[in-house]
């Protein structure tokens, strides 16, 4: 058996959010993740394409398997052409919300893993890339 | 649509969630639960969570919102059967679940009920 090392999910309906949840799931549970670390990975897969779907409205969540050093990982790719955050500094203040919410999802998924990545501009769309690896 | 099951013990309502419920099963969550308060008055509200996997913000607010009106309904709520990878996630994130009581598991949730104290055997 060929282990899959890349996927992605189209993020347009709510439930979507669930089968990204789904696909970050199995995904992480191949690299090897340990119980708590495939939920923190599947918690922030969580926050991100809520926000794909609440702020831009439609977008595409791609994963991949990694590696960095001999170290396995998971990588995972929110793409949306939305409206683009103004300021990233401000989005990622814990309890920052420019909608209903509490203002903990970007933040919090920053700090379940190991590495954040946001591009972002008014107008072009939201790119955010999250990795985590494996402890060895 | 909603795998949550709602059912009456003694005088509670025991409210089942499946392993990961979607946002319109979690929102049918706070509906049921709000819509049984009325109609079946019991003193409070047992929330099984020992299948849920991912419990992010919008889970938890939910839940934290439901707790308050059923407050205001006059009932208490305990959320019980937290797994430990959920509850290390949420703390990390910095998720509080306001102030509801929390039972290791739906045994000592309705001892706690049955009792009428607090937190025993909890995580507080
Ligand atoms: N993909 C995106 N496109 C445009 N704006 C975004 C995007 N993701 C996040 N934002 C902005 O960043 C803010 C902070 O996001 P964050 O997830 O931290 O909080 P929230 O979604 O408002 O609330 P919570 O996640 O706690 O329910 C949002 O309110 C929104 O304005
Ligand atoms: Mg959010």
């Amino acid at each position: 058996m060929t282990a899959v090392s890349q996927g992605e999910i189209q993020i347009a309906t709510e439930s979507d959010i669930l089968l990204a949840r789904r696909a970050v799931r199995e995904a992480a549970t191949q690299v090897g993740f340990g119980a708590t670390d495939v939920t923190r990975i599947v918690t922030a897969a969580s926050e991100l394409a809520r926000n794909t779907f609440l702020y831009a409205g439609r977008g595409t969540m791609h994963w991949t398997r990694c590696e960095l050093h001999g170290r396995e990982g998971l990588e995972l790719k929110f793409v949306d052409k939305g409206p683009g955050i103004p300021d990233i500094s401000l989005a990622l203040q814990e309890g920052y919300s420019t909608g209903k919410g509490l203002g903990m999802g970007l933040p919090g998924a920053k700090r379940l893993m190991d590495d954040m990545d946001i591009q972002s501009a008014p107008g072009h769309g939201t790119t955010i890339t999250v990795k985590k690896w494996r402890k060895t | 649509m909603s795998d949550i099951s709602v059912i009456r013990v003694r005088d509670l309502l025991m409210v089942t969630l499946p392993s990961d419920p979607d946002d319109a099963t979690v929102s049918a969550l706070q509906h049921q639960v709000l819509e049984a308060m009325q109609k079946r008055e019991p003193k409070g509200v047992v929330l099984d969570i020992s299948a849920v996997e991912t419990l992010d913000s919008f889970f938890a607010r939910t839940v934290a919102e439901t707790a308050q009106m059923v407050r205001l309904m006059g009932g208490r709520t305990i959320i019980a059967g937290m797994r430990p990878a959920v509850a290390i996630t949420a703390t990390q994130i910095g998720l509080t679940l306001g102030k509801i009581e929390t039972a290791l598991d739906v045994d000592r949730a309705l001892e706690m009920v049955a009792r009428g104290d607090g937190n025993i055997g909890g995580q507080k």
